[in-house]
Order: structure tokens, then sequence, then C-alpha cells
């Protein structure tokens, strides 16, 4: 962990270091301008003369194409994503853009490995949901039952502009040094996933999601934003490290040269961790989720469960490097009150995924499931550094590379699993589990993509899955494994030990209800409404297979991902 | 009509399936032959990764794929062709595991063995970030097992030829056989783990879609029961990985165990090794399955097909066993020593409650199942002997169990085939009825019950001799249970064959239909079966002598007193 930095050693402040974001922005002003193009005339006054002036009037046939802003939005993810991926590629770059120059200059963005993974996953898992959607908002009338109202293609663009506003409050998420800037970021990505929560508007249960979900997501947010100025006034600036050009002590450093702990910082610290926790949806914050997931559209709620979630863990890893520094003594009593947290969002969303009849609610609880236990890698981070760095070498990272990699990972199987929710949806909405019946009949293949999603989400190798929570318990397991010394019994094991049990167990009980998706799709008969073969739909079909061939390469060689992830932790 | 559809070309589940199976089949062309010009130290040729582990896993994968399409235009008849494909493909595995037993393939000595050292051992690297290998390599123990399951694999193909229908019952049973292979030759933790849990999927369908009208509860206990375990288990496997210095190498994990105990040590300390030892155990006690942990077992059983009943009985159980041998002995020895208790406790408790449960039974396939705990208490009993000989019997008693076992289901498959029920006395007088079915029966329940001659007898004999040994006069307990063992498979028998059996007093599950007998299919596997239980009844030194080796190998490997 970096405490503290040298701006301008190495690289600078250049354009490449945004270059993502500024292709994002770009492609907004595209989509704003491009869908609006028509054959409108602008008569010179007192002549006959008609100069065209391009915008309004009856669009030309291409550029009202309800398509079109699709393919807007794929081009610039793509053109995005090759750019974050590119400047990554081979020797890694380190950028520091900073809001002022000279004695002035505080550090706001660093763009690094680190950013540089988490905005790739972000970019892909978004891309994926355009594909998805391409066809969703139809500008024929009736082509789908779920959004008749939808029939012209503003509504299409708008879906994008907010898609792609999201992509740039998540690029800054990722690569904010200031906590402040951090909370703009997450805002800026909030607003818009509030937006596209709500968008099915004309159904109660979007409605009622959205609502809720807007509700419960602005008060964390205003609790957070709280915080954060507790936090501002007692170190009096928000930056995470420290600044040698300035001479600004950052967050981290005064956390840990604090004595005991304060009153104002704990304070403000735990508003933050509130509005973070609303985020990966941790009990008991999680009461919004289930109704956010199950009143959007399938590719939203995969929005909600992937990236959203990430977002929420990029912070606490933040935040918490605050918390766990080495030098903070009560940093033991912290991680107890985060496993106990950890310890509760795992089984109660497990227990809740097990009453839960509607896969979209299923799915929900089971992603707070998966929150409890990436918290539970989180606990054992602090506590390793807790313990003191040199007891076991690379645990710490081994763990956040962990959690990178989960994050990563979800994009594969629980996207992958909501893109199926998708397709289903077409034939009308899904409400409980006897709509999924009978899909083996209906479609073999993607019964069975699903069922390839459902074991790895439950752990089973060889699926990405279980990569995952393999790393994840390792980490924890390496972690607690303090004295690794030949001869260690097991009461000399530090209790995170027990966590990792935990989670096992609760993936145990987790089995259940992934099985039980499984055992529906392929031996029940298919209700009555749902008897002929699922849409043709290639976009959402495309999606899908590249989810299976990620979970299934991912889980037979993790090989690439995992050492990126590793160089990725290291920069943190 | 081809232009029609021509112009209507979309590109579908089916195209991408024709050409991702195009791309596998060329893929397993161009890396089964370079996997086979492989040769390691020894100058032994890799018979193992692609031929008895990816092959069939593969194969079955394109099989299924390219059934699936065929079956949903329903234009040819493909059943008989996938089952034809899926039997070649199991002989074709059978005949390279009975080459290398008679040293044909590559002069490979079975009788002889050492400790830790495997035949045909070939590493590759898989994940290197993580430090997991494809470790593959057999030795007396696993290739017995590897063996029993090539045996098995058309065994089980003929004998339900006809009586479950389906494009992917047979492929599904050929993945099963890959997966289980797998489980065996594995020498890295990371992959042992992955193909133990692979058994569990195609089990699981076999269960789901060709089992009774239980199915459902069934398959779902039979996965959760098995994978709580197993996640147990992973911590163990996950914890000794850190101990160890992040190594997954069961060769080199076993080595420094041993080296420890050449030292006098411990290793990793008395208390760590008890807990490592406990979290295995409880992860194949469950799969065996011991007393407290069996109750998954006769709800999978009984739900089962008889091709699911046959594989679980023969060769899924003696993965717990196998694991038994190959980490809780071979790798704990302090442990094993300091819980010889709970095994002989577990061992004979399994053994008596198993048998007395059997007594209250009166459904066919529950009674079998029971009688399959029963017999798995021999093996924990003679693995608690601590004798080279019960060790040698408990290994045999695996092999034979899985030749008998499946024999015992096959019977209840065919019985329940034909006569639509599995009551113990709704049907009477087989021997009126179905003569050759009652003629197998006989037999097959003869076996199991230890009579000698045949296999079960060498085992079980065994085993008292090597309990006589180690615990004087308490072989009685063990050996009075053989009583209740004969009291109930002579009762069944004598309900179902020979009471009874006029024209009058057909079950009423079979609503008026005349009785009939079992078919040529079934009859050829209950034939194979038979002769295979009368060829080691007889001439039990065939595999007995390769066992014996291993376990005189183990004792003067790790467990440190040997000698018969």
């Amino acid at each position: 962990m970096v405490t503290e930095v040298q701006l301008f050693t190495e690289g600078g402040q250049t354009w490449e270091a945004l270059a993502p974001e500024i292709t994002l922005l770009l492609g907004v002003v595209m989509m704003l301008i491009i869908p609006n193009l028509g054959d409108a005339k602008w008569r010179i006054p007192m002549t006959q003369i008609r100069l065209p002036v391009l915008f309004g009037g009856k669009r030309f046939r291409a550029t009202s194409d309800p398509q079109l802003p699709a393919m807007l939005a794929v081009a610039t993810l793509l053109t995005a994503l090759w750019q974050a991926v590119m400047s990554q590629s081979g020797e890694g770059q380190t950028w520091y853009l900073t809001s002022g120059s000279g004695a002035e200059a505080n550090l706001m963005l660093r763009v690094d490995a680190f950013s540089r993974l988490m905005e790739s996953v972000f970019y892909i898992a978004l891309l994926l949901i355009s594909v998805a959607m391409i066809d969703r908002m139809p500008a024929k009338r009736g082509k789908s039952l779920q959004m008749k109202q939808m029939i012209n293609n503003r509504r299409q663009a708008d879906f994008y502009i907010l898609l792609l506003m999201s992509a740039i409050g998540m690029s800054i998420v990722t690569m904010a040094m200031d906590l402040f800037m951090f909370f703009v970021g997450l805002e800026i990505a909030s607003l818009a996933i509030f937006v596209l929560v709500a968008f099915q508007k004309e159904t109660p249960e979007g409605a009622e999601g959205g609502a809720k979900y807007f509700i419960v997501g602005a008060i964390s947010s205003a609790v957070g934003l709280y915080g954060l100025s507790l936090l501002y006034i007692w170190n009096g600036n928000l930056q995470l490290l420290s600044n040698s050009v300035t001479g600004q002590i950052g967050l981290v450093e005064a956390w840990g040269a604090m004595d005991g702990v304060g009153a104002l910082p704990l304070l403000g610290l735990c508003f933050v961790l509130v509005g973070f926790a609303f985020k990966v949806s941790a009990v008991p914050f999680h009461f919004a989720a289930p109704d956010a997931y199950s009143g959007a559209s399938a590719p939203i709620g995969g929005l909600l469960a992937t990236v959203s979630k990430a977002m929420g863990f990029i912070g606490l890893i933040r935040v918490l490097a605050m918390i766990a520094s080495p030098e903070a003594e009560s940093s033991a009593v912290w991680m107890m009150g985060l496993g106990i947290i950890s310890l509760v969002t795992m089984t109660w969303g497990n227990l809740a995924a097990l009453g839960s009849d509607n896969p979209k609610r299923m799915l929900a609880y089971s992603s707070v499931a998966h929150a409890g236990y990436m918290l539970a890698g989180l606990t054992a981070y602090g506590a390793w550094i807790g313990e003191g760095n040199e007891a076991t070498t690379g645990a710490g990272e081994w763990i956040l590379a962990a959690i990178l990699f989960h994050l990563a990972v979800l994009v594969a199987f629980k996207l992958g699993a909501f893109l199926v929710l998708a397709l289903v949806e077409l034939d009308g909405p899904i409400t409980s589990s006897k709509d999924l019946a009978g899909l083996a009949k209906r479609d073999p293949i993607i019964a069975t993509a699903m069922f390839i999603f459902m074991l790895s989400l439950a752990g089973v190798p060889p699926l990405a899955g279980f990569m995952s929570k393999f790393l994840l318990i390792g980490g924890i397991v390496k972690m607690s494994l303090v004295d690794a010394a030949s001869g260690v019994a097991m009461s000399d094991l530090h209790w995170t030990f027990w966590l990792a049990l935990a989670v096992f167990l609760n993936s145990a009980i987790s089995i259940f209800y992934y099985l039980r998706i499984g055992v529906v799709m392929f031996f029940d008969a298919p209700p009555n409404d749902r008897r002929k073969p699922l849409a043709h739909a290639w976009y959402i079909r495309f999606t899908i297979w590249a989810c299976l061939t990620g979970t299934l390469l991912i889980g037979l060689n993790a090989d690439f991902l995992i050492e990126y992830c590793q160089t990725a932790a290291a920069t943190i | 009509m081809s232009t029609h559809q021509n112009a209507n070309f979309k590109m579908g589940e089916r195209e991408m399936i024709l050409i991702t199976g195009f791309f596998a089949i060329i893929a397993i062309l161009t890396y089964m032959f370079p996997s086979l010009a492989e040769t390691n130290s020894a100058g032994q040729i890799d018979w193992i990764t692609m031929p008895l582990v990816g092959f069939p896993i593969i194969a079955s994968g394109v099989l299924m794929a390219f059934a699936s399409m065929a079956s949903r235009r329903r234009k040819h008849n493909i059943e008989v062709p996938i089952k034809l494909a899926s039997l070649f493909f199991s002989l074709f595995m059978l005949a390279i595991t009975t080459s290398l037993f008679f040293g044909i393939l590559e002069s490979i000595n079975w009788d002889f063995s050492i400790f830790n050292s495997y035949e045909l051992e070939f590493s590759y690297a898989w994940n290197t970030t993580l430090g997991v290998n494809w470790h593959v390599g057999m030795d007396a123990l696993s290739f017995s097992m590897v063996w029993l399951t090539t045996l098995l694999l058309p065994i089980v193909m003929i004998t339900t030829w006809e009586e479950k229908a389906g494009w992917y019952h047979h492929p599904l049973i050929l993945m099963m056989g890959g997966a289980l292979i797998g489980v065996f030759v594995s020498l890295d933790l990371f992959m042992f783990y992955v193909f133990w849990e692979l058994t569990l999927i195609p089990m699981f369908f076999l269960i789901l879609k060709w089992g009774g009208s239980e199915r459902r509860y069934a398959a779902q206990k039979f996965f959760i029961y098995t994978f709580t375990a197993s996640v147990i288990m992973l911590l163990g496997i996950i914890t000794l990985y850190f101990l160890n210095d992040g190594s997954f190498d069961i060769t080199e994990l076993t080595r420094s165990s041993q080296a420890a105990s050449d030292r006098g040590d411990v290793w990793l300390g008395a208390k760590m090794q008890n807990a490592l030892f406990l979290m295995f155990l409880l992860g194949f006690l469950v799969k065996l399955p011991a007393v407290p942990f069996h109750t998954w077992l006769p709800d999978a059983h009984v739900q089962a097909p008889t091709s699911g009943s046959m594989l679980l009985a023969g060769v899924m159980l003696k993965m717990g066993g196998y694991g038994l041998f190959r980490f809780c002995v071979s790798m704990f020895p302090d442990a094993l020593v300091n819980f010889q208790w709970l095994l002989l406790t577990i061992g004979l408790v399994s053994l008596v409650y198993g048998s007395l449960v059997c007594l209250g039974q009166n459904n066919l396939k529950k009674m079998v199942a029971y009688s399959s705990v029963s017999h798995m208490g021999v093996i924990t009993l003679g693995i608690a002997t601590m004798e080279p000989l019960g060790f040698t019997a408990a290994i045999f008693m695996m092999f034979a169990h899985g030749i008998i076992s499946p024999m015992l289901f096959a019977v209840c498959g065919s019985f329940k085939h034909h006569y639509h029920t599995l009551e113990i006395g709704a049907m009477r007088g087989l021997a009126r009825h179905s003569p050759f079915l009652g003629v197998f029966m006989m037999f097959s329940w003869m076996a199991s019950l230890g009579l000698p001659l045949l296999a079960g007898f060498v085992a079980e004999i065994a085993v008292l001799i090597a309990f006589w040994k180690a615990f004087g006069w308490w072989v009685l307990l063990p050996g009075l249970t053989l009583v209740i063992t004969a009291a109930y498979y002579l009762w069944s028998m004598q309900k179902t064959i020979f009471e009874g059996g006029l024209e009058g007093e057909l079950p009423e599950s079979l609503q008026g239909e005349s009785p009939v007998d079992i078919s040529r299919w079934e009859g050829s596997g209950m034939m194979i079966m038979a002769l295979l239980i009368v060829l080691f009844g007889i001439l039990p030194w065939i595999v007995f002598d390769m066992m014996s080796g291993y376990s005189l190998a183990v004792f003067t490997g790790i467990l440190g007193f040997g000698g018969v």
C-alpha cells in the first residue's frame, strides 16, 4: 500500500490517460446529435432558397433507425475498451492527474493497472448489456411485449446515453484518489443507474423498484456525503495519499498516525461505509436490492449485480485501506465488526434466496451472499494488515487480487444468468420460477447455459465461479495461517479461518437454490403460455454465448486473469 | 424445400454447435496424437491424459451435441448410433486398461509397488500462477480402480441398452467414466477436486432424468450431501496447500510426509494433522458412505435408474475408499493411528447397523443399498485393522463390491423393469415365471453374502483374518454380522424366488400381463458380471497380488512397521 506519492515522477498529465473517458463523452454527444438529424430546411428570408440545417424535421432513413443508438454505444464502448486495454498492455504505465499545478497540485485521479482493469471489466459488462438491449425497444409497434409503449427511438437513445454516462462515472470511481472525486464519480454513475432501474416505468414493479432504489440510494448517498464532510473537518482534505509537493497529509497516513480512535473520524468513516454498503447491498442495507433487481429489466438487473456492486467494493477497498493501515491500533476491533457483518450478510442472503421463488429476487439475494463472501475477504485483508505484513507475506495482495478476480468474473456468469432471463423475458415478465419451467424443452442450449451459470455461481469446478471462490478462500486461509511453519496447531489459527469455513458452509446452502433452477428448467413442463421455442433474438443469444465462453475458459485456465489481477492489486 | 430453408438461414445454436463440434473433433485429433507421442522419464507413453480421461469427456460432449441436433430435426433415429458409439468408446478404454494390466502396451509389473511411486506419471503445467499441474499417474491402488471403472462402463451400457431410452443416457455414462477415472489418476489436489465434483453432474442428471417418482428429492439430496462434505475437504486442501508453500502435488506432499515420519516427526504438527485428517475424512466418509452420513445413499439408490445405481454403487462409492487410502492413510499416518478407534467404531457400526436395517426393508433396492452401506463398513474396518492384510482386503473389497453390487442393481433393475415393482413379496415364484432372472438373482445374492469361490468371500475372509490378528476374539462381532447378512439375503430370496408362483399369484403391478424374462441385453450384461465374479473368486490373485504389494509398500513406506 502506497501512502505517499511523488507527483509527476512517472508519466505526466497526458490525454492518453483519459482517452477512454473522452471517447465516452464524445459518444454521448454523438448520441445526442446523430439520431436527431433530419431533412429540416431553413428558407433564407425573401428568397426561395432552402438551406438544409440537418437538425430536426423528418429524420433520414439512417438516423431514424431504432438500432442506431445501440450501434453508437457499442462502437463507443468498444473504442473505450480498446483504449483502456491498449494503454496497459506490455509495460503498465501510471498517470497522476492533479487538480492544479505546483504547490496546489492535489492528486485527483491516478490511472494505473487497477483502474484500467476495473474500467475494462465495466466496459465489457456495459458492452454486453448494450448488445443485449439492441432490439428490446423497437420502433415497430408490437414487436416486443415488454416495451409496447416505447415506440420511438428517442427512448432508445435515452437508454444508451444513460448507460454511457454511468460508464463515465464508473471510470472516475476506478481512478479517484480523492474521496470527494470518488463520490462525484459514484454519483454520476448512480444517478444514471437510478433512471435505468426505473426505465420500465410502465409496469408497477418497475416503478416500485425504481422509486425504492432511488430513495434508499439517495439517502445512503447523503449519509455518505455527511461522513465525508466530517472527515474533511477532521483532516482538512479528502486526499487518500499524502502529498509531498503540497505537504498535505492523506487520510491513510492521518488515520494511522492517530492516537486511539477519535470520535469525529470514526463517525465520518462509519457514515462513508454506509454509503458503500448500500452499493454492495450488504446486510442491513440490502432491502431495496431485491425490489430493484426484479423491477428493472433483466440486463439492468445484471448491471446492478455486477458493475454497481463492483463500484461499491472499490470504495470499500479504498476506505478500508485507511482503517486497516498498519499503524492503526484499533483495526482488530474494526475487523471483528466487519467479520460479523460479512457473516450476517452471507447467511442472510443465502437463507433469503432459499425462500424466494422469483429467479430475479433469488439472484438478488445470491448477490447479497456474494457480497458477504467478499466482505469476509476484506476482513481477512484488514486482519492481515493488523497482524503486521511480515507474518504471512503476500496474503493481503492475494486477497485483493481474489476480490478483483471475483468482480471481474461476475460479469461472465452473473450477468450471463441475467441475460438468459432477458431472453426468457421477451415472452412476458418473469415473476416466479415457473416461468423458467421446461426451458430445456424450449431451448436446450440456453437451458444448459443457464445451468452452467448456476453451477458457477454455486462454485462448482471447473467453472469461473469456483476459481474466484477458491482464490478468495485461499487468501483467507493463507492469512489465517499466521505462523505458517510446521507444527502449527488449530488453536494458533487466526479467527478468520472460521470465516473461511462459514463461506464454505454457505456455499453448500446456496447449492440448493441454484440446483432448484436447474431442476425446474430441465424437468418441469413449461407453463401453457410459454410453450413456443424461445425468441430467436441473436443479440441476446450472442451475449449469452460470450458469457458462457468466458465462464468456461476462465474456469479452465484462469492464469492470465489471475496475473492481471495480481498486478492490479499490487498498485492499489 | 432446401432453397426455402436457405432463404431463411439464420445463425442458430445448431450451426454454432456444428462448428464447435467440428473444431472440437479437430482439437481432439490434433491434441491426442502428440500427447500419445509424449514419453516420460521411464519411457512410457501417456495413455492416461487423453485416452482415458480427456477423450471420454470430450467425446460424450460431442456425441450429446450431435444427438441433440439430430433429435431436434427428428429425421433419423439417432439413439442406436449414439449408443453404439458410446459402447465403442468405452470398449476402447477397456482395451487400453486391460492391455496395460497384462503389460502389452507398457511393460509394467503391477505386483511390485514402491510407496509413492507411480507408473505412467505425466505432468503438464495447467495454471502456473497457482502452481496447478495436470499431473496424472497410476499405482496399483488407482490402477485397480481405473480398471474396475473401464470394466463397468461397457457392462452398464450393455445391461441398460433397452431399459432407458434417450440419446444422452449412454454419453452421460461415458462422461461419468471419464470423470471417475480423472479422480483416480489425479496426482494434483486441485485436479483431484475438480474431477471429484465433476462426477456429481452426470450422476445428478442420470437420477433426475431417468429416476423413480421421488427422483427430484433424491437427486438434490445426493448433490447437496456430497457437495457439503467436499467443500469441507476443499478447505482442508487449501490449508494443506498453504502449509506446504503452495504445492498441490500429491506426490510431493506424500514425500514430505514420508520424510517427516522417517525423521520421527509428526508432519505439520499433531493438532494440524489431526484437523486435516478429519476434514478429509468427512469428505470420504460421506462419499463411502459410513453410517452417520449414509442417509443420502438409500434415497439416491432407490430413485436412481439401473445405470445410475450400478455406477454409483460400483465405482462412485469407491471414490471414498480410494480417498481414504490416498490421503488419510498415505499422508496423515500419525492421525490415522490417533483415530484408529474412530475408524473402527464407524466401520463396525456401519457393518452392523447396515445389516440390521436391511432386515427391516421391504423394498428390494433399498435392501441392496443398505447392504452396500454394510459392505463399505468392511472397507473402513479393513483400514482400521492397521494390518497389511486388512488394507489388501479393503482394496479387494472395493474391487469385488465394484463388480457384485452392479449385478445386484442390474437384477433389481430388470425386476423393476419387468414386474413394475420392487416390493419384496409382491412378486413370488420368480423361479417359475422368469427362470433366468431368478438364477441371476440367486447368483448375485449368494455372491454378495460371501459364498466361497465367489469374489465377495475372498474380501470378507481376508478382513476377518486381519481383524483377528489385530483385535483377537473381537472378530466375533463382524463375524456374526455375516449371519445377519445371510439371513436377510436368504429371506428375500425365499420370498421372491421360491415361494408361491402359481398362475393366479402374479403381482397386481403386472395388471394381468404375463410375466417376461430378462432380455438378451440384460442377460449378457449380467452374464459378464457373473463370470467376472467367479473369475475373481477362484483366481483372486489376479488382482490380489498387486493390492497386497501396494499395502506392503504403504506399510514399509510410511506407517513404519511392516511385515505380514
